[in-house]
């Protein structure tokens, strides 16, 4: 109900307002640089776009509806001087509607679900794999544009992969990814390595001795504080505990559905006899307070805060927070050699790995009502380029770095020291149809965490992969899954923390089985058969 | 006004009236005239987008999107009522509301009465100003103290319990003490703001009433029992029958910021399962139907207590 009048009056006052201003305007143009106008008669005179620099000869303005920069104090919109640079060769000016990212699907799924008035150019609030935003028509296919594209097209040629990945039941291209790096600098398991040379101790490469550590944490005085009470034996978020302890007992936890080594689909939490042993075993961690009491409310900045006072031993997280976040907090870390390293995934009954990710992270779409889509298309397919990409990775030269006699890049000293600087400048901007690539990052990061990243490389597995649902498989999803997730979740707190007992497990299948899970298992087999023949 | 003299009234002569006392208002019906338009705008208009709740809403149509889905009839409905939720859900938000009136209403009219007692006028206003201060603090403000206050290893109750001897409680995600908190914490932060009103009403018994009652040799008890509650009967009546009609519209913040997914079990109520389905994850339709089966009853709620409070004690809303 809230919801409906919150949508409805969305919508409302969208509307009231448009034609307001279209009452006022008519159809002269207000401004002189409307966004129609451009698009319209700049049709001819740009078709020179050959992927370069500048987009158009007659100056224009893109509208672009995006992510703001995770760092709270800073703004995107505002004298980025990376993002000015592009603007500047571009010749073309954007017209930002930045949101912060932690509400971002929040703020924009509603503003999608009433469709009108939006930007030139979108960055969606999820992957769209239902194909909801692609069934309202609202954004252009892409591919009928590739002659105003030549870099994506070249793209999407060079990374077969992600076009599989982006194009949609009905054969069309509609989007323009974000990319990440998959097999690199994944989320990984950090141990406190002084903690361990204190003990004597080997990494762990089992469950038990994993637990025996755990134990030796806890029951010593690890920082020689004096107190032997102090100790926080593990700091993980129950977001990634599937990552740490679901592979060592044959489970997917972390995409929920996962293909075994047979093609077979499975739901990780519908595994009558692993699910259970997991769960078992965590339920033991918690009893015995190696998994501490509060772990569902645990956060990044508690576990850099501990780290900060020496208090805990073990943690999981991306592997970037590694050097950067949390050896750094360590006053006597001088970047030589890691205090929080990341070490090889433990093993139970089964072979431990680390899941990775999908490529695709993001996506752009080009407003189909935006009236000014030729111009936007060719601006999407500029910033998107390898010349952004460019800029996007190492910024501006003398400014972020500088380049040697012999050709190298060297990022200039600032950019380390000073965080909000560079970030200001529009560094790996999120609002950006950016390319993480391993050798971008590797510059970055300090040597001694370049090198356990490639240790741990060998450990990554792919994770489900993300497949487009048809139209009737899309349905039945958004019917089931979503109650279904809940319930999973919620019965996972439940059993670890002892509030269900374990005796209800098989009630908790036979719950799973009511909620349909067997039909959606059936549908995710569909969809992993399809994407495996699209690779043949 | 008395009715034999509208009946004479012509039609002609009606309508003469109707103009006289519009140009005598005019002012009035200007300065009211924002507030129409607010309430057709914002509660009135918004509501005919209920329809979405019968039909297969797809987003990004726009406002004719809302209009224009392919009719599906009581499909949501039946699909939350099947599911696993439904009961669990109604439970929830019923109990919390339930509790909430159960203990939080009795509190303000007893505090009242206690106030109003107090002869020392100083003492009256200070502990007055000071109860009704929490209504201020924003929930999130509330919320985010008694996260901290009840964490099980920095929070200042779980040390005193464990100086005491006990066990740590993890109060914030154990089912069971999902409602004490939330109800506790609501009263707490109420009950001296919805005094104000009792208090009024106390207040404006007559003093003459007391001296006769004092002169009859009544006690402060029979006081209370006989004069103080039955001339503030009006007034309970009337907030209990408003407060049930909101007895399935428990606060979506408060709870929205308490729970998680450990209290599931006892924390989630419709409207948080709305926000869920329908903003995270884009089940319009779906949600909106969830929500509107949400008004239908605290409609018929209000609409049965006030039928009960006319038949019963001869005071009723309408």
């Amino acid at each position: 109900m809230r919801m409906t009048k919150k949508v409805t009056a969305l919508a409302m006052t969208a509307v009231l307002t448009a034609s307001a201003l279209v009452g006022c305007g008519g159809n002269d143009t207000p401004n002189g640089q409307t966004t129609t106008n451009a698009g319209t008669t700049s049709g001819t005179k740009t078709s020179t776009y050959t992927g370069a620099a500048p987009v158009t000869e007659e100056a224009g303005t893109v509208s672009m509806l995006a992510m703001n920069s995770w760092y709270s104090t800073v703004d995107l919109s505002k004298d980025a001087m990376i993002l000015d640079e592009i603007q500047k060769r571009a010749n073309v000016t954007i017209d930002w509607n930045l949101i912060d990212p932690t509400i971002y699907a929040d703020t924009v799924s509603p503003m999608l679900a009433a469709g009108t008035d939006l930007q030139d150019i979108v960055l969606l609030p999820d992957l769209d794999s239902n194909m909801s935003y692609i069934k309202s028509g609202m954004f252009i296919a892409l591919d009928e544009y590739f002659d105003s594209m030549p870099n994506y097209k070249k793209f999407l040629e060079a990374n077969p992969d992600i076009k599989a990945a982006l194009t949609a039941t009905d054969g069309h291209i509609y989007y323009v990814p974000q990319t990440v790096v998959t097999n690199n600098y994944q989320p990984c398991m950090m141990i406190n390595t002084r903690w361990l040379e204190k003990l004597n101790m080997e990494e762990p490469k089992t469950l038990d001795e994993f637990v025996e550590m755990l134990r030796a944490f806890r029951d010593n005085d690890m920082n020689g504080n004096g107190d032997a009470t102090d100790e926080i034996p593990m700091s993980v978020t129950s977001a990634y505990l599937p990552y740490l302890f679901g592979p060592a007992f044959g489970l997917d936890l972390v995409s929920g559905f996962y293909a075994d080594d047979n093609g077979t689909v499975h739901y990780a939490y519908y595994e009558a006899e692993n699910y259970k042993a997991y769960l078992e075993f965590l339920k033991g961690l918690y009893d015995e307070g190696l998994l501490e009491m509060e772990y569902t409310s645990l956060n990044r900045d508690q576990i850099t805060s501990r780290c900060a006072q020496d208090i805990t031993g073990v943690t999981f997280d991306f592997s970037w927070q590694m050097s950067t976040l949390y050896s750094a907090q360590f006053a006597d870390y001088n970047g030589t050699e890691g205090i929080f390293k990341g070490v090889a995934p433990i093993s139970g009954e089964y072979t431990g790995y680390y899941v990775g990710r999908t490529p695709v992270s993001g996506i752009f779409g080009v407003t189909k009502n935006s009236g000014n889509v030729e111009l936007a298309v060719k601006f999407l397919d500029y910033i998107m380029g390898e010349e952004c990409q460019d800029l996007y990775v190492w910024g501006l030269k003398d400014v972020t770095y500088t380049e040697t006699a012999d050709g190298n890049r060297e990022y200039l000293p600032r950019c380390s020291e000073d965080t909000v600087w560079y970030q200001q400048l529009g560094i790996n901007a999120p609002c950006m149809p950016s390319q993480q690539s391993v050798p971008a990052t590797d510059v970055l990061l300090a040597k001694w965490h370049v090198e356990v990243d490639k240790e741990l490389e060998q450990y990554i597995k792919a994770p489900f992969p993300a497949v487009y649902a048809t139209e009737e498989e899309a349905s039945i999803i958004s019917l089931y899954l979503v109650d279904i997730q809940t319930y999973v979740e919620q019965m996972n707190v439940a059993f670890i923390s002892g509030n269900s007992d374990m005796s209800t497990f098989d009630s908790y299948l036979t719950t799973l089985k009511n909620m349909n899970i067997e039909e959606l298992i059936k549908i995710k087999q569909d969809q992993y058969n399809r994407y495996m023949e699209a690779y043949k | 006004m008395d009715k034999t003299k509208k009946v004479k009234l012509s039609r002609e002569e009606k309508r003469k009236l109707l103009r006289k006392n519009i140009h005598r208002d005019k002012y009035l019906m200007i300065m009211f005239f924002p507030v129409l338009l607010y309430y057709l705008i914002f509660s009135y208009l918004p509501m005919t987008g209920l329809v979405m709740a019968f039909q297969n809403f797809i987003p990004g149509k726009g406002l004719i999107g809302i209009y224009s889905g392919e009719w599906v009839g009581l499909k949501w409905f039946s699909q939350f009522f099947q599911s696993v939720f439904a009961w669990k859900l109604i439970r929830n938000t019923f109990l919390l509301s339930f509790y909430s009136l159960l203990f939080g209403f009795p509190i303000p009219i007893l505090f009242a009465i206690c106030i109003t007692q107090l002869r020392n006028k100083v003492i009256q206003r200070g502990a007055q100003v000071i109860t009704y201060l929490p209504y201020f603090i924003s929930t999130v403000v509330v919320v985010g103290m008694m996260t901290n206050f009840l964490s099980p290893s920095t929070g200042i109750i779980n040390q005193i319990i464990v100086k005491l001897g006990g066990k740590p409680v993890n109060f914030m995600s154990d089912p069971s003490w999902f409602r004490r908190l939330y109800v506790i914490s609501g009263s707490w932060q109420t009950f001296g703001f919805n005094s104000i009103i009792f208090v009024a009403a106390i207040m404006g018994i007559s003093p003459d009433l007391y001296e006769a009652m004092k002169m009859d040799g009544a006690s402060k008890r029979q006081q209370i029992w006989h004069l103080v509650l039955p001339m503030i009967k009006p007034t309970i009546l009337l907030l209990l029958i408003m407060s049930l009609g909101n007895i399935l519209s428990v606060g979506f913040e408060k709870v929205y910021l308490m729970y998680n997914t450990a209290v599931y079990e006892t924390g989630d109520v419709i409207s948080t399962y709305v926000y869920r389905q329908g903003i995270e994850n884009k089940n319009y339709s779906y949600a909106t139907a969830v929500g509107l089966f949400n008004s239908i009853v605290g409609f018929s709620l209000v609409c049965t207590s006030n039928w009960f409070s006319r038949k019963f004690s001869g005071s009723s809303l309408w």
